[in-house]
Order: structure tokens, then sequence, then C-alpha cells
């Protein structure tokens, strides 16, 4: 009689990512940065977080990170986040790196809703969770239609749901996860960041991997790399800003702001980058 | 120097709804019209006067023979033989057609339907519309009724929209059927008058009259058709004259 | 070149391919359906040119090809053989039918438009009247919003749409404002050529009229060519001056539109002109 054990034989390598899964990421990135903007399809893995969670980034990061790295995670803007926390956890529990929140000093970062504020280097990667990678998914629901867009650069459904938000609301009411070309190619959708970050993209020094567990799809903007919001010549791009709004704690103005409760009702604001904030701080 | 020179022109409706029976309409007929000349086509109903305009116009299929056209850059073309897209560009600037069938054009303003039909010939939109008024001044059109649908139009004046439509910007060739047949006399006196002073700008006119007088008045040459066949070709005095259809027509 | 639009030897067959298909089909075996095979040939051995400014009838009952002769034109279905050129692309050298998709695609944006008889066909409903011109002008590299606005007013002006219905979904619409609206969504980029199937039909009779109307004056003005695919032999009149009829997937006839109605020559055509003058 065989145990259950001995029918499981003797098991894979340890570890959450074995090496074929990282070679296939790598080799689906390597088309991603040869194809900006072009998703790449690849066998997304189950992941000890759920799908949606940011289980695409972390494959992109598995794939990438090794022991001498530096690896920041954040969540919303902060290095302490549990989300960002565990993840940070995982991989360096994992890899053997070393954890970093000083932006200057990461290697590699992972991220979903924010773009650090310190620009990043050509020797550093950054890593973008995405929930919904399609951006043609608020026109056109027929996937096969998706893929006739991109394929053909038939993106005119696009500007059309652009210029109704203009004439329903009388501005483009996109906030986060706002589509923009990549090398004036393929559309994409730069998960949900806030338009203030969608600048940081364009003609970057660094490159920037996007993941997308859920749903399969690796897309990348490589450094040097025009991105360009959709929006009509005659009516500019304009990024979150609050007029006299400034970080209760450093004081910064032309950082992202959000807003957060106080006890007696007054508005106040805060940097959302806690380690921008904390070396600003201390500056002053 | 002839306009227009019709040799051997056969017509023959084949009915394939009624078993596929023949009927002829022309049999052989030869025909010329010259720049300037009025030859008006008579004879008893059914001999095949309005078959042969509407030949010459191609709104019928010509079974054997040739029409020829000459045009204004002087070349001679083969309505019988052309593709249809040639005879339509023909259609208007060197062939005209006044119909006794009113074919009104449905919502459309008066002055517009004539104005249009020069226009389509290459006139100015603004001279179109000057000689449009003109035309249908001339021809007695109560201004009024310009801006109107032609639909609501009497039976004479309608014909006489048409006529000015036809002759806006005047054709080399005119074919006219039965352009009078619905008027009371002053109307007809200028329709008649306006006809005349085509023929003497050079117009060639082919014309099918039912009465006598328009002919004797109008027609520099007479045709009588009988059974599709030319039976007799002449000044109109003469060819009246002998011709028993004299009584017929005049009645 | 004289022609906008020149079509040569088209055919399409649903079914096999193969030459075995064809026998047994046409007007004088009174099927499309291939004996052999089962097959449908839709349409075969289409050919006709269509000048600048000139509007060219397809007539036919239901089942004869128009509708299928138009849609291989149109690139919304790919012809089983033949070719068509438009003199507004490659100077009428290049053989469009055997485009790839995206170039097929493309041709739709400004050099061959068509009017479907279903609006639904040709607009996106939940979209309002400027946003559905909008595709168009977006698709031809528009992008600056006010003169977007703008083209698009101008276009419901001359298609007769009151400006203040400009910004209302089409879905809110009536059946015939829907399709003047599409109609301004056609002739948003100015094409050469314009395909209309069965534009009035389904529309009720006063206000199929005022459609018609438009179109007559569209036609007259705009110097487009035309192909006008209807059953309805008063569009046909109204619209074009040549015609061509269709039987089981054959041209069985082609004349001057007036001919056509007084002195047609084809057995078929005797019958839909006896019945259409009732």
């Amino acid at each position: 009689m065989r145990t259950v054990t001995e029918l499981a034989g003797t098991g894979g390598p340890r570890g959450i990512f074995d090496e074929l899964s990282k070679r296939e990421v790598r080799r689906a990135a390597l088309t991603a940065v040869a194809v900006p903007g072009y998703q790449v399809p690849f066998g997304s893995r189950e992941m000890p977080v759920a799908r949606g969670w940011g289980s695409g980034g972390l494959q992109v990061t598995l794939a990438l990170v090794g022991p001498g790295d530096r690896l920041k995670v954040i969540d919303q803007g902060e290095d302490g986040g549990v989300n960002a926390a565990n993840l940070r956890r995982l991989v360096v529990g994992h890899v053997g790196c070393e954890e970093e929140t000083d932006t200057r000093r990461a290697t590699l970062i992972q991220s979903r809703h924010r773009i650090p504020e310190t620009p990043l280097r050509a020797d550093q990667t950054l890593v973008l969770q995405v929930p919904v990678p399609e951006p043609l998914r608020a026109v056109e629901h027929d996937v096969r239609e998706q893929r006739r867009m991109h394929a053909q650069e038939d993106y005119a459904r696009m500007w059309v749901g652009l210029y109704e938000d203009l004439v329903r609301n009388g501005v483009v009411t996109k906030s986060a996860g706002y589509p923009c070309m990549v090398n004036g190619r393929y559309l994409i959708s730069p998960t949900p960041i806030p338009r203030f970050d969608v600048p940081k993209l364009d003609q970057a020094e660094h490159l920037t991997l996007f993941g997308a567990g859920r749903e399969k799809r690796i897309y990348a903007v490589p450094p040097h790399t025009r991105v360009e919001p959709l929006v009509f010549e005659d009516v500019p791009f304009e990024v979150e800003h609050t007029p006299g709004a400034a970080c209760r704690h450093c004081g910064a103005t032309a950082s992202y702001l959000v807003e957060v409760p106080s006890m007696d009702g007054a508005v106040a604001w805060v940097c959302s980058d806690t380690d921008f904030c904390t070396r600003n701080r201390e500056v002053r | 120097m002839n306009v227009l020179e019709i040799r051997g022109l056969v017509k023959t409706f084949t009915l394939h709804t009624i078993d596929g029976r023949t009927v002829g309409a022309l049999h052989g007929v030869d025909l010329d019209v010259a720049r300037g000349e009025h030859v008006a086509l008579a004879g008893s109903s059914g001999a095949g006067k309005s078959s042969l305009l509407r030949c010459v116009y191609r709104t019928y299929v010509p079974t054997a023979g040739r029409i020829l056209l000459r045009t204004s850059e002087g070349t001679p073309v083969d309505l019988a033989a052309l593709p249809d897209s040639e005879v339509a560009d023909l259609r208007g600037r060197e062939l005209g057609y006044v119909s006794q069938f009113l074919r009104a054009e449905p919502r459309r303003a008066v002055l517009d339907v004539v104005a249009r039909a020069g226009a389509a010939r290459g006139m100015d939109p603004e001279a179109a519309r000057d000689s449009a008024a003109t035309a249908l001044r001339r021809l007695g059109i109560d201004e009024r009724l310009w801006a109107m649908h032609t639909t609501v139009l009497s039976g004479g004046q309608k014909q006489r929209v048409n006529l000015a439509a036809g002759t806006i910007s005047p054709p080399r060739l005119l074919l006219l059927d039965e352009p009078v047949s619905a008027l009371d006399p002053v109307n007809r006196e200028a329709v008649l008058a306006m006809i005349a002073d085509l023929t003497d700008a050079g117009v060639a006119v082919l014309s099918v009259f039912h009465d006598l007088d328009a002919i004797e008045r109008l027609a520099t040459r007479v045709v009588v058709l009988e059974e599709g066949r030319v039976a007799a070709d002449g000044p109109p005095a003469a060819v009246l004259r002998d011709s028993e259809l004299n009584l017929e027509v005049a009645r | 070149m004289s022609w906008a639009l020149k079509v040569d030897g088209l055919g399409r067959v649903y079914g096999e391919q193969g030459p075995r298909s064809l026998p047994g089909t046409g007007p004088e075996h009174g099927t499309s359906v291939s004996p052999a095979t089962g097959a449908v040939v839709a349409a075969w051995d289409v050919g006709f040119e269509v000048a600048p400014g000139e509007a060219l009838g397809i007539v036919g009952e239901s089942g004869s090809g128009k509708s299928t002769v138009m849609r291989c034109v149109a690139g919304d279905e790919r012809p089983s053989r033949g070719s068509a050129y438009l003199s507004a692309y490659d100077d009428g050298r290049t053989d469009v039918l055997a485009l790839d998709d995206g170039a097929r695609r493309r041709l739709r944006i400004d050099r061959v438009a068509v009017v479907y008889q279903d609006p639904a066909a040709g607009l996106d409903l939940d979209t309002s009247a400027g946003g559905n011109i909008a595709e168009r002008l977006t698709a031809a590299g528009g992008r600056h919003f006010g003169r977007i606005r703008e083209r698009a007013a101008e276009l419901l002006e001359l298609t007769e749409v009151p400006l203040s219905r400009m910004d209302d979904p089409v879905r809110t619409f009536s059946g015939g404002m829907r399709q003047r609206v599409q109609i301004a969504k056609a002739l948003a980029n100015r094409p050469p050529v314009l395909l209309l199937d069965e534009p009035t039909t389904g529309l009720d009779a006063s206000v199929a009229a005022g459609v018609l109307d438009l179109l007559r004056n569209l036609l007259e003005r705009l110097g487009v060519a035309a192909v006008v695919v209807s059953h309805d032999f008063g569009v046909i009149e109204m619209l074009t001056r040549r015609v061509m009829v269709m039987q089981h997937g054959r041209v069985v006839e082609t004349g001057l539109t007036d001919q056509l109605l007084e002195d047609p020559q084809h057995p078929y055509s005797q019958r839909l002109v006896a019945a259409a003058r009732g």
C-alpha cells in the first residue's frame, strides 16, 4: 500500500515560484520590452496572494529579483501598509534580498497605486500591479474585438469615450488608470495610478513592467519611451492639484497629496508617498 | 448639318409576362433632323411616334438600327449602341426630352426643379435660378407658385414647368412629346412661341404634337409614320395636304 | 479614369468554393443553390463602374444577391473572387478586395462609407449623435475637440437633425432621425464613394420620404459616387440614373433607370416592374 505522500513523489523545487515559471515571465517581459505597450500573455501561476491582489506584480518581481537586490514595495504610496509589508516580507523571505523603503536606494520597486515622487534612475526597475490591463474594456466587452482594435490601432472608440465624457461632464472625469498611448502605437491602462503620476512614465530613465496576474498579461514601458495620455489638442491634460493644499507633515505642495479626516472637521492634507515625506521633513 | 441621323431603326417589344409574344413598334425608320430644324412626327396613335422619341432618348432600347447624334464636339455617336453611362452624360446637355407624361418631382419647389435642371447641365447655380425665373415668367407660371411643391400644380402648370426644366440651357437636340396637350389657349401661345425661339436659336427639334395648328406653325418639316414606317416626309403644308392624316389629326 | 468605383467579376459562394458549385445555379435554373454541392452562389460575375456624382441602383428581390454584393464591396464580407478598385485609393491601381483586414477597414474611414438599413448597424445607440460622428472624425485623426464639435454640428445641420439633440444618445431618437445621424456619420470624412443598403426600408412612409429627399439632395450636391441597393423602385427611381437587376446571384439586366422602368428587357425585370407598377 502506498501513501499519498509517495504518490505525490518527491515534489517540485521548494519555494513559491519555480525556475521554469520565472523563465516564462522573463520571456514575456522581454517581449513586452521589445513591443512597448503590447500586452504579452503569460501563464500566470497561483501565488500565495489572491489574484487581483498583486499576484501579477509579484510574479514579475520574483522573476527579476536576486539576492543582491534591494526591494521596495508600496501600497497607496506607503511602505508600511499591510499589503505592502506582507508582499515585501514574502519575497525577501524567499530570495534573501534586502528590504528597502528609501526610493533612492531601492533597485526594484513594486507598486500599485503610485509611482514614487523621487525620480527613478536607469538602474532601477518599477513593477506595477495591474488589476485590469485592458483599457478597451471601457468601450468594448468582446475580447476578440479588443484584440482587433489593438492590432489595427483602431482606438477611435476610446476617443469617443473621451468625447462623451467631455460633453456630459464638461471635463474628463477619468482619474486613475488614465489611458495612454505608448510609443505612438499601443494603448495601455497604466494601473490605478493617479493622473498625477502619468507624466512620470513619459521618457523615463527607468523600465516599468506591468503585471496582471488575474488577466495573465505582462506589458512594459521601456526607458526613454513616449507615454502620451489620450487628450484632445484643445483640452489640456490636467493632473490632480488642490490650490493651497500642503502636506501637514512636511509642507510639500508639489507632491501628490491625499486628504485626511481630522477631528475638528477641517481638511488636512498629507503626502501619499511616505518615504518622500519623511526625507522631506528631515531636510527641513 | 444633321444633328440627328436615324437609319433602319427597329423597335420590337418582347412581352415575357404575356407568353413571350412580340409587338413591333418601329420597322426600319430613316430620319434626319438638322440644326435649327423642327421636324414634327405625325400619324395616328400607335403609329410609333412616341416610341421613336423614346428610342432616341434611350428610354426604349432600340432593337436594331443606328441613331447617330452629332454632339457639340462634332463627333457622331450612335445612341443605339452607346453605353448607358455615356447616354446619361449626354442627357440634358445634348439631349433634352419633354414628355406629355408629367413625372413631377415629389416634394420639390417649382423654381428648384427648373434651376436644378440648369445646374445639372453645368450652369452656375445663381445663373440657373435667374434663367429659371425668366423661363417660368415667360411661360406664365404665377410667381406665387414658385416656392410650392410641383405636386400641387395643375396638369397644364406641370407641363410648362417640365418644358422650362427641359429647355433651360437648351440642349442640342430637343425631343418634345405632346408638350401643349394640357394647356389653355393663352398658355399654349406662350409655349409655342418659346419653342419657335429655340428652333431659331439653332436647336434641332423632333416633336409629336396632337394639334395640326401647332405643327403648321412650328414645324419646318413633317414626317408621317404609319405602322412603324415612314409614310411621308416633306414641308408641312404639302405633307399635311396630301395625307389622310390631315383630318384625323385636326379632330 | 472616369469611375470612382469599379467592380470586376465579383463572386460570393457560401459553401464549397470549387467550380463544381457553379453549374445548375443562376436565373436560367431558377436557383442559387448548387445541385452538386449544396453551396449557395449568392453572387457571381458581378461587375460595374460608378462615376463621381453618379448613383447606380441594384434591384432585385431578397436573396437576389444585391446586399451580398454591397457587403463585399463595403468590406463587411470577403468575396470568393473578383476585384474592386477605388480611384481614391492608389489611383485605382490596387484591388481593394485583396487588402488585409486592417487596410480594408481603414478604407471605411474616409474612402467608402456605408449607410445600412438598420441604423443600429452603423451607429452606437448609447452614444450621442455628436459622439457617433466623432468616432469617424477621430478615426481619421481628428484630435481637436472644438473642431470635432463644429464638424459634427455642420453634418447634423446638413442632414437636418436639430442641433439641440446633438448631445442626446441616439437611442432616444426616432427611426428617421437615427437614419439621418447614420447618414451624417457616413459623410463625416467626405468619402468619394457611398454605399446605401435599403436606406429607407423599415421607416414609415412619410418619414422615408423625408430621408429620401435628403439623400437625393445630398447626392446631387456632394458629387459622391453612390451605389443604392433597394427592392423599392420608388427609391431607385428617385436616387439613381443607372440600374442593375439581379436574380439568383447574377446580373440579368443593366440599363438607364428610366429605361428599366419603361422598357425592361429581361423576363425577370419585366415581372419586377409589373409588380412594382401594380
